[in-house]
């Protein structure tokens, strides 16, 4: 069961786009955070993921494990959040 | 069964999906990436008419997927990995199972090529990115290098100057992009922000536990030169989306563009291509637009049983 997700975004990334498109059609809610504006928050993103990018999307559970998906990565994101 | 099924979401299907809904042809989009495409990840478009101060290539792509929608257009995210020909049905297969379509339009678009040098596939998305507008943020303050001469390289170059304190752009032979661009970059040239290296290969990106730190270039007398760096953008030009029609009938030419008549129409009725991905495309998002208006009514045509069809192999054309 998903407790939250947080998804690293980027004003001009069209995948972020992508990724919150996605969850906003199947009513999924989502905390997001804006590395143009939060520029302090990259550090979080880049050790959540190990890599440079954007869209990050960070599932936690229930039991509080995390599910990191990079990318707008359908085959990934659906299972990890439905 | 759809009437339609378009492969990819760019600016050519959004346009021909728009025109096919209109006339009440039943429509399906599938899209495996961003709805937009290439569009859709880049900063600004200048050169799309009907906007006079240039537009975001998302908002651009966000508009055009609200008109398709608007008349009807579905758009379902997943990958096709196979088209299939059975006379008057198409068969595609997807990730959600096989849809069939009485025609299809392929619009996959291209992707941007890989440089194929060593360091490339370890640093990719810790240094190395292909998406300036996706992983600039990341480089506040830091040292970039750009690789490519093309439109894209130096658009994206100026993008990246938001973010970066300095940018080398290393360019194999000379600068290819448009003169408007060319002017455009003139003053990151003339202060300092962009530095721009002719006639440099790169040769080897260079890195460590936290990064890349360099890339090797060889200059066109053979001299190695290190550009030291935090990360690497590389826009050397595209290559075409169409490994899923690898089984297929669909002709193909040496580059893997996809082949079309004058009517947009391959070799396989029925089957017809739009956009960046078609043999003889320029490569605009404009003339993607256009082709995929052309296609939408070729296709109203082919469903209605009256669409001429001159031989393909006669009106091959390279891009």
């Amino acid at each position: 069961m998903v407790k939250n997700i947080t998804i690293f975004t980027s004003d001009t990334c069209g995948y972020c786009q992508m990724v919150k498109t996605y969850l906003k059609a199947k009513g999924i809610g989502y905390k997001e955070v804006n590395l143009d504006h939060e520029p302090e928050r990259r550090a979080e993103a880049h050790k959540l993921s190990g890599v440079l990018t954007v869209p990050v999307t960070v599932v936690t559970k229930t039991d509080d494990s995390q599910e990191v998906i990079v990318g707008y990565n359908l085959a990934k994101l659906a299972p990890a959040v439905n | 069964m759809h009437d339609v099924v378009m492969v990819g979401a760019g600016p050519a299907a959004l346009t021909a999906a728009i025109y096919t809904t209109r006339e009440d042809i039943d429509t399906l989009l599938v899209e495996k990436g961003v709805v937009g495409g290439l569009a859709a990840v880049t900063d600004v478009i200048d050169n799309y008419p009907g906007f006079s101060k240039g537009v975001h290539g998302l908002e651009l792509a966000e508009s055009l997927r609200e008109q398709a929608e608007r008349f009807g257009a579905k758009i379902e995210l997943g990958e096709v990995s196979g088209v299939h020909d059975e006379g008057e049905l198409k068969r595609l297969e997807t990730t959600s199972g096989d849809i069939l379509a009485k025609a299809v339009l392929i619009t996959t678009g291209c992707d941007y090529k890989k440089t194929g040098v060593s360091g490339e596939e370890e640093y990719y998305a810790r240094g190395v990115h292909f998406c300036a507008t996706c992983d600039g943020a990341f480089y506040r303050d830091k040292r970039l290098v750009v690789i490519g001469g093309g439109n894209s390289a130096l658009q994206e170059s100026i993008f990246l100057t938001r973010y970066a304190t300095h940018i080398d752009l290393l360019v194999r032979s000379n600068i290819k992009a448009s003169d408007v661009l060319q002017k455009e970059i003139q003053p990151y040239l003339d202060n300092g922000k962009i530095t721009v290296h002719l006639g440099v290969t790169p040769k080897e990106i260079v890195g460590d536990d936290n990064g890349v730190t360099k890339v090797i270039g060889t200059s066109s007398d053979g001299k190695d030169i290190d550009f030291n760096t935090d990360g690497v953008f590389i826009f050397i030009g595209l290559k075409p989306n169409t490994a899923f029609l690898k089984n297929s009938k669909v002709k193909l030419n040496e580059q893997g563009f996809v082949i079309t008549d004058n009517n947009l129409e391959t070799n396989v009725k029925g089957i017809f291509a739009a956009g960046d991905v078609r043999s003889g495309a320029t490569m605009q998002i404009a003339s993607a637009s256009g082709e995929g208006a052309t296609a939408a009514l070729k296709i109203r045509e082919y469903l209605e049983g009256r669409l001429h069809n001159p031989k393909v192999e006669q009106l091959e054309v390279t891009p």
